[in-house]
């Protein structure tokens, strides 16, 4: 548990609003334990190994590994994207419909931190998630470089610029039909996009500087630069990519969720 | 925090709230006391919730001064939740945690230690009568006792005041007579109460003092047998009237300059000046006298009932 003593601030950010959120989701995540596991677990197992051995059987290596080595690092963060995603949108819209956001706001809490609260477990949450796909595919042996523990700065990237997009859906959707346009049109298609299941190279010449722009490919490439021991200066790049990403999305989370909850 | 030499906990002067072209609330003025359970009495519409959520600094004012225990809520809106305890009008219980982790949960949130919000949640799960309920799941809960519960969560971090957003719509009455109880008991307690409601008899049962709430206004303000007698004399008369003559009676009523609701098969009649409305003149008719109450008060001011649709 975090230690924020009751009223410590940071630059005007208190920081018992933002454990106060964070210990509430742990909360959930111990009561519904089980069924969680299969979000974290059960789904990413079945993805990596339908996929990477199934198709893997059809498919000659690809870049010079095994297809099931290949999509390992995109299914890492491709799976943190769908936490995220879940967490903030579906979850945050249902926080909203609920009113749990509104009481968490009687308290001395501002809307800026509970932002900041979702975004902090939601960043927990992707980073647990790619400890479970990481050590199943570690098992398989499918990372083998120690290097591989670095997939988990991807996965927590991609758990805050997911987490904050996540917010901004779940704080303009009227309802949730419009909601679940997010998954549809947003999250699934940059899934297919980002290089997680094929490389960027063999697309479309036009589609490849769109897949490079995506908001999901510059992780899939820095995970994938993790799990092969090969880093260069393009993943810096790509991680300085999607810290903009973040920069960007943060405020306009935060301040339509303050025109969603404060009227 | 003392910046007044009277002893109102919130002062409200000339609050004004505007969503585009629509004034919720248009330039409220009052004060609550210290210890006092004041309620705002109007109803849907009335600029209720409007009110309480500005004082709650959940709501932006767009004019006016508001002060709660001395703070100003325009410029240190999150100052002021630390000193109120806030029951909004849905009781937003989070329905992935059990009850007494939504007391836990709230506590931390606000501000106690991990053991004091347990201990304290043990304390007002108690209080509240819920203790049996403590593991229970939200969704399993009956109205009236997420009501409690929502109601007990305002509670976690003692305040001395509380203000409660319609604390009873959509109880039943057992339910309603619990909550009242409960009220009663913090009010003895010395909680200062704001409520707002659009039930007559809440208002009458419940609250010291008064202000009567439409369309954004305020019409009148004082206690119940205050407001009854200025406003709706001490009796209102029922006339029963067959439709043939309802039109003359009708007319009759109006000439003579009394107030009046039609209301189907009854008409309620009121007079403006403390008396019981004499209607000796008026023949062919039933009549019969029942005490005033508060909703021939709003009434006689805002010439429909506090139920009726608009």
């Amino acid at each position: 548990m975090m230690a924020a003593t009751a009223n410590t601030y940071i630059a005007g950010v208190r920081l018992r609003s933002i454990a106060g959120i964070w210990y509430r989701h742990a909360l959930v995540l111990r009561r519904n334990l089980l069924t969680s596991l299969s979000w974290y677990f059960v789904e990413p197992f079945v993805i990596l190994v339908a996929i990477g051995i199934g198709v893997g059987t059809l498919v000659d290596d690809v870049q010079g590994v095994p297809y099931a080595r290949f999509i390992t690092p995109g299914v890492i963060v491709g799976s943190a994207m769908f936490h995220a995603v879940f967490e903030c949108a579906w979850g945050g819209f249902m926080r909203i419909q609920k009113g749990v956001y509104e009481t968490t706001l009687t308290a001395p809490v501002s809307t800026r931190e509970v932002a900041m609260g979702d975004i902090c477990w939601t960043m927990t949450r992707t980073v647990v998630t790619a400890v479970c796909i990481g050590t199943v595919a570690a098992a398989f042996g499918w990372i083998d470089n120690i290097s591989g523990v670095g997939v988990l700065l991807p996965a927590a990237l991609v758990g805050m610029q997911f987490g904050a997009l996540g917010l901004i859906f779940a704080a303009l959707s009227p309802n949730v039909h419009i909601l679940s346009l997010t998954f549809t049109v947003v999250a699934s298609p940059l899934y297919f996009l980002s290089g997680a299941f094929f490389p960027i190279a063999s697309m479309p010449d036009w589609v490849e500087p769109l897949a490079w722009a995506a908001p999901l490919t510059p992780s899939v490439h820095l995970a994938r630069g993790f799990v092969t021991g090969d880093l260069a200066m393009s993943h810096l790049l790509a991680s300085l990519y999607v810290i903009a990403w973040i920069i960007v999305l943060f405020p306009i989370a935060a301040t339509l969720l303050h025109r969603r909850l404060v009227k | 925090m003392k910046t007044t030499s009277d002893d109102s906990v919130i002062r409200a002067t000339d609050l004004t709230k505007r969503f585009g072209e629509i004034v919720a609330v248009d330039g409220v003025s009052f004060q609550v006391k210290k210890g006092e359970t004041y309620g705002l009495l109007g109803p849907n519409g009335a600029g209720k919730t409007t009110t309480m959520r500005m004082i709650s600094g959940l709501s932006p004012l767009t004019a006016g001064k508001l002060t709660v225990a001395g703070i100003d809520v325009t410029n240190q809106a999150r100052e002021v939740r630390n000193v109120l305890g806030v029951v909004t009008q849905e009781d937003g219980l989070d329905t992935d945690l059990d009850a007494k982790s939504n007391l836990i949960v709230y506590g931390y949130t606000a501000g106690l230690s991990h053991a004091d919000a347990e201990k304290r949640a043990d304390a007002v799960l108690m209080f509240f009568d819920l203790t049996d309920k403590a593991n229970e799941e939200i969704d399993y809960l009956s109205g009236g006792m997420k009501r409690r519960l929502a109601i007990a969560r305002a509670f976690m971090t003692s305040p001395r005041v509380i203000v409660l957003d319609e604390p009873t719509t959509g109880l039943d009455p057992q339910g309603r007579n619990r909550v009242w109880q409960e009220l009663e008991t913090m009010k003895q307690g010395g909680v200062t109460i704001l409520m707002s409601t659009h039930y007559m008899d809440e208002a009458a049962a419940l609250c010291d003092r008064l202000a009567i709430m439409h369309h954004g206004r305020i019409l009148a303000e004082g206690t119940p047998d205050e407001l009854v007698n200025r406003h709706a004399g001490s009796e209102v008369a029922q006339v029963r009237v067959s439709n043939g003559a309802r039109q003359d009676v009708v007319d009759w009523i109006g000439d003579a300059g009394f107030e009046f609701r039609d209301a189907g098969a009854v008409i309620t009649v009121t007079s403006r000046n403390g008396a019981r409305p004499d209607l000796s003149g008026l023949a062919g008719v039933r009549v019969s006298y029942r005490p005033s109450n508060l909703e021939d008060v709003f009434l006689t001011m805002a010439g429909r009932g506090l139920t009726d649709d608009e």
